[in-house]
């Protein structure tokens, strides 16, 4: 696959960063059909844009003939998105604290962190297979 | 992302618009900051009224100029920092490292 392919609420792209705004565009359009607000649309894109950015880079090694798929829900007014590498997995709870005053200005190690801060919740499920992570927000 | 720049006072201002998310722009504003401290101007205002929102890469940006500039005897400061990015810029503490004005004329004021 050399582009993003889109299918319902699905879009699945190869592990390059230049399809970063493939996956914004197609998820805020999808968040401002559900009628969300700008902030929050803007929440939920900051948080897709760093699990895909992790996806591709850590989960995939940017190897491109390794996908990444982020599929969008809604129940009610609770958004689910999930975000998938087809990576060995990851060991979530070896993640540096970014607010150490050591880490403060280190350039990376900031993601998942501003994922938890700007969601209501987050669920990160590693396998051989990849790493499925699924985070939810009401968006009203 | 795209970015503009200028000289004002003697004072590099720095305008990038849109968003921040990485992917191939990502390195534009590094690239353009160390062009400048090659040029030996080292007092840099980056002018953020433009951009939607940034994410962990585009922290990492502002950082990476930040450290660039002091390790060159520079200074970096934000300017226009919209509440998305102060929001930002509050829970990951960076609120403590970087110096910001409620516009540019009085990010340059601040040098003199």
């Amino acid at each position: 696959m050399q582009k993003p392919q889109i299918s319902g609420n699905c879009i699945t792209i190869p592990s390059n960063q230049e399809f970063l705004s493939d996956v914004d565009m197609f998820i805020e359009g999808i968040l401002r059909g559900y009628g969300a607000d700008e902030s929050i649309i803007a929440d939920i894109a900051i948080s897709v844009s760093e699990l895909v950015n992790n996806a591709i880079a850590h989960g995939n090694a940017q190897n491109e003939t390794k996908n990444v798929t982020v599929e969008i829900s809604k129940n009610s007014d609770k958004v689910s998105i999930s975000v998938q590498d087809e990576g060995s997995g990851f060991n979530p709870n070896s993640l540096d604290d970014p607010l150490a005053e050591e880490n403060l200005l280190k350039e990376v190690g900031r993601g998942i962190f501003i994922v938890k801060s700007l969601m209501d919740s987050v669920n990160i499920v590693p396998s051989p297979r990849g790493t499925k992570i699924t985070m939810t927000k009401t968006i009203k | 992302m795209r970015l503009s720049d200028r000289i004002e006072n003697e004072i590099v201002v720095l305008e990038p618009k849109g968003k921040i998310m990485g992917g191939p722009d990502a390195s534009l504003l590094n690239d353009k900051i160390h062009e400048y401290i090659e040029n030996n101007r080292k007092k840099v205002v980056i002018d953020l009224s433009k951009v939607e929102w940034m994410n962990s890469t585009g922290l990492g940006i502002l950082i990476s100029g930040y450290t660039r500039l002091r390790n060159h005897q520079g200074v970096l400061k934000l300017a226009n920092v919209t509440d998305k990015i102060q929001s930002l810029l509050t829970i990951t503490k960076l609120v403590t490292v970087f110096e910001t004005f409620d516009s540019v004329d009085d990010a340059i004021k601040s040098f003199k």
